[in-house]
């Protein structure tokens, strides 16, 4: 039991804290990665020993969060064997890291000779190695593709610099300069937390700040279960997907929430997720847990402090080998995307027990998109990196936020200044602007996405992009609409070409006066477009966020010639649109509803009179509505055995829907760009694949 | 002849008033008047009876601007752009500065969505033009713009064209037919505002002062006839955010530079009472009712940034380097959810105020801790007003103790809540000290505003600075800056240049260009000046750095390679490492200082013995114990008077607190320095 009074309590957590604000601002500037200095996309945190974070500052949750992870790695690697001026370096996926380009330093400081604190910083290099310039790529197909992966290794060693080491891992990294400014930042920034907490422990001594430390993260800890206990108990499902491209057919991965609330705790359960795939979209747990994380603060608590004790109610499963938890030597590049799906289908679960709270899907995908050539008049290899943000998920009281990075996303700036940008490289942003209707609709609107044109003035260059929501668009919540999903095309001699895998690229051969135009997705609605208030409708069609066809169709709402509300005609064309939304009755259906090779995605078995009706064929996706908040989305499978006027749906289906046999679903078409590959169908490979053995 | 300082502040205008022939300073203070500040203004002056006719130099500080940006009620603005690029101010930087919070708001530019009108026009990074301007698009997007206005009066269109920085012709011949087309409106250019790349932060410094350039150039004009119509025939001058000033001319053109200028005037005065006193290194501590504003002085010099942010919108115009918490003395303490005790940000503000002042507040505030500790006296007045209830105080803190559990008596609580809110000030100082590479040890801590010097010696023992310093009056001090700020003007050019290739005749000559260009400028000001020198400085970064490090240009640099030391050396300093990989420069800085006469100042009487001015003993808590102490009159304190502590010393306004282990000593200027007897 402690004896710190509550007042040395709170003036040595504020000290901490400064600690970690200190090691920020050393790290923010010094470091050589435009990612790191342009866009803050690194982290800073102290831990103890066990892996238990702290404190931490504005630190970008996709790091911070899965940080404990890298410590109790590393702390296992080197159990018994760490000494006084010993660094550890690590970015392995498998082994304490998030992606490759996650670099994290953790620096043990002693305290008469015994380990005492942890100081880390975790900062995104903009190159270590691998295919690709930026060690991004969409395509890889296994994890010697992105990049040298680092275990956790001393690279100091008391004090010493391992030279091999350093010289190895700089050998097999683009700009070595340069990564070796970002390594000395971090250095740099341990340095300083060294000093700041020898200095604490003079003052407070060893055990006074153990305790303050031990009380802080109880106290936060009774503050989530407080929260959690409002909730009430149940078991919410729900389903999302990931992008999966195998040999360019379309073959989406299932992401399968199962979330329990019981008192004052969570089980986040990933059962049923698609098992591990040999492309991009897997993930570390750490990582998928940092999403559930997020989700559960931004939604509960979001003014309530980070720690170890924060994250204590909340319980992680996953299985084992699957894109939520990811293993040898499967890539994980698009980790921070499996970390967003993480977001959405916690929303997606949340929604249906706190609909107040929660908001229309996000944008869902960090979009990182990476140019990389030789800059012949500089006479310099060049990199230039952005993510431009998408929309945020609308909620109750307002519309979501335009190109604004997303809850798990942290501080960061997402897209460089096009003046800094074409002073340092020969590219020349042509656009930078939101797009048009690309918000989901809803009684509050999603967010808008970005349009953003570069050109390629000279030389030759490579193009790599890595993102998702590229064919499933974000989802909105309570009636409402989708938003536009991510779109990237090239335009070469004013045509515009579209990627063949939506969304993904690497190493695309530009050359000399095309242009890469990058669209990020929107955010989804929240409620009813038809209930938006007609003004609000007018004044986004004036400001250009929705084009007066989209005010029409989307939200019933008709303009004058002079872009006034034409009242009349707006109740009557929203009486149309309510009159034709069509429920058919629910019928149950226990087959195995779900195709796919690697992945899995859900099929919705229509008679062939119904999908006519609704103008649906074969492969289209479409989302159901029941009664919870979320939509359920599955792709049509035209079956003459399909009963006829009926949607038929398994136990699993109906429970994320939230209805019961004889309730009605609404069915709407979501249009996707066209997939060239095409999306893979099992079943019909099984017909090929199968021949009788003599 | 006098010399008038005036601050309009929200709540009061305050003006001081130097007599050049007796050297004697007057104060007086008046509601501020919302609709026409101007009133409140001559209201004060009437207090005092300053012959206008015979009053030299009217130097003003200003919220104005502040407030309209602070209170979204500035002027309609228009933008013309470079087609492509009309979201630039709504997209930003696309930074959630709001973590975790799915509900947050992202901050909302000036102008809406339809009042930005793209032209095509482009240029290239090196100033080339890549698309010309035609002037008939021009003449359309004003015809727009008119018709968007719909009669509504003038408002303001400001022209936010890409790479304008390199080549402001487009810009330029863009605002020239904007002008013509729109009398009496506030037209401006980008590059006239902020001649500095990176379109987001130009294009929102310029929108920010467009946005505020008919309400400030309106008030100025008005008070200058005001002014002038009661015999004042000298010129008016507007305090900047950098802590200098300027004449309302070009303030009324480049209002973007007074948003700061109130906190701006404090660390001008703190830097004059610097000079005096011999003590070129500070930290300035201004704690107030609401908040606590820090700011770090190295040389006489206060630290400048470009980096700053109002209302969420950046703001690149240099300014005094300002780290304001909202932690003051009114700052309410209470509990989270999850049991934690905080300070602020919540202010009980000045209505109800603290629940001391008996005027209906009952959350408890530092105030009230300070009262129940004994260290602001229970039996006289604040600021002569407003009696303070020890036992109102003392019940808002039980209040505290019900929630917390171990958090003992109410004195003990008074005293941790101290404690608190001095770790809080003490972080605030470690960031703009520690963080950048300086040791608090080796600055003096300058303490005012209302809860400064209470607080003042437990923040420098926290971190073991040796000395504090307390002015006179120390809750007026701000209103004294804008009467020893010297005039200011602030140049940047962005050119891009490697230190490897380029030579230091390439240096010079754009140091030349601006140097020209600020003797063209105070010129025309046509003011008796002492002394006219200039500043430079480079914003420097090593090739494949985004953000630069403002480099003071060395006194004796005679090589491209001493520049790239010196650059090296900053970045050491600041960063803890620096390579010798290449270096570049970005931008130019260079600042003309226009010196005016100070005033001199009175010395403080010698008179007396300390006896005389020892109005009470009353206990006060330090450390856990009550102490007997002695509580002295500061007016009647004589200059050279030792003051041991314990001690209190009252003022009208503020009381410093000399804790045990501490002397006071009572300077040339009235000034109490406050050092450590022994460590």
């Amino acid at each position: 039991v402690s004896v710190v009074d509550p007042i040395t309590l709170e003036v040595v957590c504020e000290g901490l804290i400064a600690i970690v604000r200190e090691m920020r601002a050393t790290v923010i500037r010094a470091s050589y990665s435009p990612v790191i200095w342009d866009m803050d996309d690194f982290s800073c945190a102290l831990f103890d020993p066990q892996g238990q974070m702290i404190a931490q500052s504005d630190d970008h949750p996709g790091h911070v969060l899965p940080m404990p992870w890298s410590v109790r790695c590393a702390m296992e690697d080197f159990e018994g064997d760490l000494r006084p001026g010993d660094v550890i370096l690590l970015n392995d996926a498998y082994r304490g890291g998030t992606h490759l380009n996650d670099v994290t330093m953790l620096y043990p400081l002693f305290d008469a000779g015994e380990l005492f604190i942890l100081p880390a910083v975790r900062a995104h290099w903009a190159d270590v190695g691998g295919s690709t310039p930026g060690s991004y790529s969409g395509l890889n197909t296994n994890i010697y593709q992105e990049g040298v992966r680092i275990p956790p290794i001393k690279i100091l060693a008391e004090g010493r610099l391992n030279r091999a080491a350093m010289a190895l891992l700089l050998n097999n990294m683009r700009l070595p300069e340069d990564r070796q400014g970002d390594f000395d930042a971090s250095l740099g920034a341990c340095r300083v937390a060294e000093a700041r907490i020898r200095r604490l422990l003079a003052k407070y001594g060893r055990k006074t700040v153990l305790d303050c430390i031990a009380l802080n993260l109880d106290r936060a800890e009774r503050r989530c279960r407080a929260r959690i206990a409002t909730l009430p108990d149940g078991e919410y499902v729900y389903e999302d997907y990931l992008e999966f491209y195998q040999d360019g057919r379309f073959d989406p991965v299932l992401m399968r929430l199962t979330l329990t609330v019981r008192g004052d705790e969570i089980v986040a359960d990933f059962a049923g997720s698609s098992p591990q795939v040999p492309g991009v979209v897997n993930s570390t747990l750490a990582t998928t847990g940092a999403g559930v994380v997020v989700a559960v603060k931004a939604a509960l608590d979001p003014e309530g402090p980070i720690n170890a004790g924060t994250f204590r109610p909340i319980h992680l499963r996953a299985p084992a080998a699957s894109i939520v938890d990811v293993k040898g030597d499967a890539p994980a590049g698009a980790h921070g995307e499996v970390r967003k799906r993480a977001v959405s289908v916690m929303l997606g679960a949340l929604a249906q027990i706190v609909p107040e709270l929660v908001s229309g899907d996000l944008c869902g995908t960090s979009f990182p998109n990476a140019i990389g050539g030789r800059d012949a008049r500089r006479r310099r290899d060049y990199v230039y990196y952005e993510a431009p943000s998408g929309g945020n998920g609308a909620w109750l009281a307002e519309d979501g936020a335009s190109a604004w990075g997303n809850i798990d996303f942290g501080n960061v700036r997402t897209i460089q200044s096009a003046e800094a940008l074409e002073s340092a490289m020969p590219l020349r942003v042509e656009r930078s602007e939101l797009r048009c209707d690309s918000g989901g609709e809803g009684r509050t609107r999603g967010g808008l996405g970005l349009r953003r044109e570069i050109r390629l003035l000279e030389g030759e260059a490579r193009y790599s992009v890595l993102s998702d929501r590229a064919v499933l668009p974000p989802f909105g919540v309570g009636g409402a609409g989708p938003a536009a999903p991510v779109r990237v095309s090239v335009r070469r001699d004013g045509e515009e070409i579209e990627l063949p895998m939506p969304g993904k690229a690497t190493g695309h051969t530009l050359g000399a006066g095309e242009t890469v135009i990058m669209q990020s997705a929107g955010g989804g609605g929240y409620g009813d477009p038809l209930a938006r208030e007609p003004e609000r409708v007018r004044q986004d069609v004036r400001s250009g966020y929705v084009s007066a066809v989209r005010a029409r169709e989307g939200y019933g709402v008709v303009l004058t010639q002079h872009g006034e509300v034409d009242a009349a005609a707006t109740a009557a064309e929203r009486t149309r649109l309510a009159a034709a939304r069509r429920r058919f009755p629910v019928v149950g259906d226990e087959r195995d509803p779900y195709d796919g090779r690697r992945g899995k995605h859900r099929l919705v078995r229509l008679a062939p009179g119904l999908a006519h009706a609704l103008g649906l064929t074969t492969g289209d996706l479409v989302e159901m509505l029941g009664r919870h908040p979320a939509p359920l989305r599955a792709w049509v499978r035209v079956d003459d055995a399909a009963p006829a006027e009926q949607v038929a749906l398994d136990a699993l289906g109906r429970r994320i829907l939230g209805v019961a046999d004889g309730d009605g679903v609404e069915i709407r078409r979501l249009s996707t760009p066209p997939i060239p590959g095409g999306l893979v169908s099992a079943e019909r490979a099984h017909e090929h694949a199968v021949t009788p053995i003599a | 002849v006098y010399w008038v300082g005036v601050d309009v502040g929200g709540t009061f205008t305050d003006v001081v008033v130097y007599d050049e022939a007796t050297g004697a300073l007057a104060v007086a203070k008046s509601p501020t008047s919302p609709a026409d500040p101007t009133v409140g203004l001559l209201n004060a002056l009437a207090k005092l009876r300053v012959t206008l006719s015979a009053t030299g130099r009217v130097v003003h500080g200003t919220t104005i601007g502040t407030n309209a940006i602070l209170e979204r009620k500035g002027a309609p603005v228009f933008v013309l752009t470079t087609r492509g690029f009309r979201d630039t101010l709504e997209i930003a930087r696309t930074n959630r500065t709001v973590l975790y919070d799915i509900r947050a708001r992202k901050p909302a530019p000036l102008t809406t969505r339809e009042r930005v009108i793209e032209v095509d026009e482009r240029m290239a990074a090196d100033g080339t033009v890549v698309r010309p301007l035609r002037e008939p698009e021009v003449r359309e997007a004003i015809a727009r713009v008119l018709a968007a206005q719909n009669g509504e009066g003038p408002g303001a269109v400001v022209v936010c064209f890409l790479h304008s920085y390199a080549n402001a012709a487009h810009e330029r011949a863009a605002a020239g037919v904007a002008a013509e087309g729109l009398p009496r409106w506030f037209v401006s250019a980008s590059h006239e505002v902020l001649p500095e790349f990176r379109e987001y932060e130009r294009f929102s410094t310029a929108v920010l002062n467009a946005y505020i350039g008919p309400k400030v150039g309106g008030y100025l004009s008005g008070l200058g006839r005001a002014l002038a119509e009661r015999g004042y025939t000298g010129r008016v001058f507007v305090t900047t955010s950098s802590g200098g000033i300027m004449t309302a001319e070009v303030a009324a053109r480049f209002p973007v530079h007074t948003v700061l200028s109130g906190p701006a005037g404090g660390v001008a005065a703190a830097v004059n009472l610097g000079r005096l006193t011999g003590h070129p290194d500070l930290i300035t501590y201004d704690m107030g009712g609401t908040s606590t504003d820090v700011c770090l002085v190295e040389a006489l010099e206060p630290t400048l940034t470009t980096e700053q942010h109002i209302a969420g919108l950046p703001n690149r115009t240099p300014q005094i380097e300002i780290n304001s918490i909202g932690a003051g003395g009114g700052s309410v303490v209470w509990v989270d959810a999850g049991g934690a005790l905080r300070v602020g940000p919540r202010s009980a503000g000045a209505d109800p105020g603290p629940a001391c002042y008996g005027r209906g507040g009952v959350e408890p505030t530092i105030t009230d801790a300070n009262l129940v500790l004994g260290r602001l006296a229970g039996d006289v007045s604040l600021a002569g007003e407003v009696p303070l209830d020890v036992d109102r105080a003392r019940r808002a803190l039980a209040t505290l103790g019900d929630r917390v559990p171990g958090l003992g008596d109410e004195a003990a609580l008074a005293e941790g809540i101290v404690r608190i809110a001095v770790a809080r000030m003490v972080s605030a100082i470690k960031e703009i000290s520690i963080a950048k590479g300086h040791d608090p040890r080796d600055f003096v801590l300058l303490a005012y505003g209302g809860a400064g010097p209470m607080h003042a010696a437990l923040v420098a023992e926290e971190l073991e600075m040796p000395r504090v310093i307390v002015p006179p009056v120390p809750g007026n001090f701000s209103a004294f800056g804008p009467l020893i700020s010297d005039l200011r003007r602030d140049y940047v050019r962005t050119r891009l240049m490697p230190t490897r290739g380029g030579t230091l005749d390439d240096v010079e000559g754009v140091f030349a260009e601006l140097t020209a260009e600020a003797h063209r400028d105070l010129a025309a000001d046509r003011l008796p000046f002492e002394r006219i020198s200039t500043v430079r400085a480079l914003g420097m970064r090593y090739v494949g750095q985004s953000w630069e490090l403002l480099v003071r240009m060395p006194a004796a640099c005679d090589s491209m390679a001493a520049l790239e030391a010196a650059f090296r050396a900053a970045h050491e300093r600041r960063y803890g490492h620096a390579s010798d990989g290449a270096a570049e420069i970005v931008n130019f800085r260079l600042t003309a200082i226009g010196e005016v006469a100070r005033p001199a100042l009175e010395r403080w009487p010698a008179r007396g013995a300390l006896a005389g001015a020892l109005r009470v003993e009353r206990p006060v808590r330090f450390g856990g114990e009550a102490v007997r102490t002695p509580v002295y009159v500061r007016e009647r304190l004589p200059a050279g008077a030792v003051i041991i502590g314990p001690a209190v010393i009252e003022e009208m306004g503020a009381t410093t607190v000399v804790p045990p282990g501490w002397t006071a000593t009572v300077g040339t200027w009235g000034e109490l320095a406050l050092t450590r007897r022994s460590l």
